[in-house]
């Protein structure tokens, strides 16, 4: 990032091979699943770039990039055609990535489904703590939070998921 | 569909390429905070320097003529570093502590006006250009009104130019709160000079001074962060 704010866009396509995918599953999550998902992407590169003299090298790349994903995504959803656009995929099961501690408790539709169940909150917790890997403390400065809300969140998540996942077995069975 | 290899698609190579000069980081939030205490205290000083000190300090005493403006002074650094928390994408504060902080700050501000009145509230006559003038109320509430909004709006536009290159995310928040930065500084020099402790007057004049620098600083720092937002919306 330091290189990237030296204005090398070696830095740049390094910052983006390394974050892209990630930051379009959280982006995707965060959409509902919805296609608009690679716009979002593309635009959350393009303020990285507008905003690069903002980051400070105190803090770690991945979350500042997350956070301004998760900007990205709020500010476009206020504009309510997009915002439109947005819930017209919602009939669709957004694309959850399966976790490695949930793994175990079905089936990756069942866990798809599961998730969709959640709040929004305990959900956007759940994901970030348990398949993007970001600590607590760092959740808590994306998402303005303390780090005991959003430990609180994800362990919340977790179980009520569990529950989902116990309810729609036994609806099969 | 787009394609999802790592490799930036070729327009926004073309958006990244335009625009690669170097840029200087910024600043850690503490640092960006303490940055602006200098800025923030010679503007604040300089009503003293207009008027002089109000005739009833004697009768306040130095604990609640300076303490309490340098417990405002205080709390204005503190909104002004949680603004440049908010605006930093993973240093965001909770937003409880953000709120309690904000609010704690305006009952400081209110305890103190009201402290003020009870020990003194009588006032005192305003020094104009070395002799004592009494001057109607309106006037002074325009004067004190206008004057610290002035004064305000000088400190906010000198925060809005530090912190251009902060406002990564949320720049309405962030812009507020260096806006009740600015004001409750502006309130901490400004209460040392006006001679008028009514309740009227110091909460009616010098309140709306601050929920003016408190907008200023909204809409300077959404047209900032939204013209930056936008800006990136036109290149793709």
């Amino acid at each position: 990032m330091i290189r990237y704010q030296g204005g090398s866009l070696e830095a740049f396509q390094e910052i983006y091979a390394q974050l892209a995918a990630a930051v379009r599953r959280y982006l995707s999550h965060l959409a509902s699943g919805s296609e608009f998902a690679d716009d979002l992407l593309q635009e959350t590169f393009l303020q990285m770039h507008r905003s690069r003299a903002a980051y400070n090298p105190a803090y770690a790349v991945r979350p500042w990039v997350f956070g301004l994903a998760r900007n990205v995504f709020l500010m476009n959803r206020r504009a309510a055609r997009r915002w439109a656009e947005v819930h017209e995929f919602r009939e669709e099961l957004p694309e959850f990535p399966v976790f490695p501690e949930a793994d175990g408790l079905g089936s990756r539709d069942q866990i798809r489904r599961g998730i969709a169940c959640l709040s929004a909150d305990q959900a956007e917790a759940l994901l970030l703590h348990h398949e993007w890997g970001f600590s607590f403390d760092e959740i808590a400065g994306m998402l303005g939070i303390s780090a005991a809300a959003a430990r609180a969140r994800a362990s919340r998540g977790m179980a009520d998921l569990r529950v989902a996942l116990n309810s729609l077995q036994r609806t099969r069975a | 569909m787009i394609d999802h290899s790592p490799k930036p698609p070729d327009a926004l190579m073309r958006a990244i390429a335009q625009d690669l000069k170097p840029v200087k980081p910024s600043p850690r939030p503490l640092r960006l905070a303490l940055e602006t205490a200098p800025l923030a205290l010679l503007v604040s000083s300089i009503i003293l320097l207009a008027v002089g000190i109000r005739g009833d300090s004697g009768i306040l005493g130095p604990l609640l003529t300076w303490g309490a403006s340098a417990a405002q002074f205080t709390l204005a650094i503190l909104l002004i570093w949680i603004a440049a928390h908010e605006s930093t994408p993973s240093g965001r504060l909770p937003k409880g502590s953000v709120y309690s902080v904000t609010v704690a700050a305006l009952l400081v501000v209110v305890a103190i006006t009201i402290s003020t009145f009870s020990i003194s509230p009588v006032g005192s006559t305003l020094h104009v250009a070395g002799t004592l003038r009494v001057v109607p109320p309106l006037i002074m509430d325009l004067a004190c009104g206008i004057g610290s909004t002035v004064a305000g709006g000088i400190l906010v536009l000198l925060f809005s130019w530090m912190f251009r290159n902060s406002l990564g995310i949320r720049p309405t928040v962030a812009g507020a709160l260096y806006g009740a930065g600015a004001g409750v500084a502006i309130n901490a020099g400004w209460r040392i000079a006006c001679p008028f402790p009514t309740l009227r007057h110091a909460l009616g004049a010098h309140g709306a001074a601050i929920i003016a620098t408190v907008l200023l600083g909204a809409l300077i720092g959404g047209f900032l962060g939204g013209r930056k937002f936008h800006s990136a919306d036109r290149d793709s």
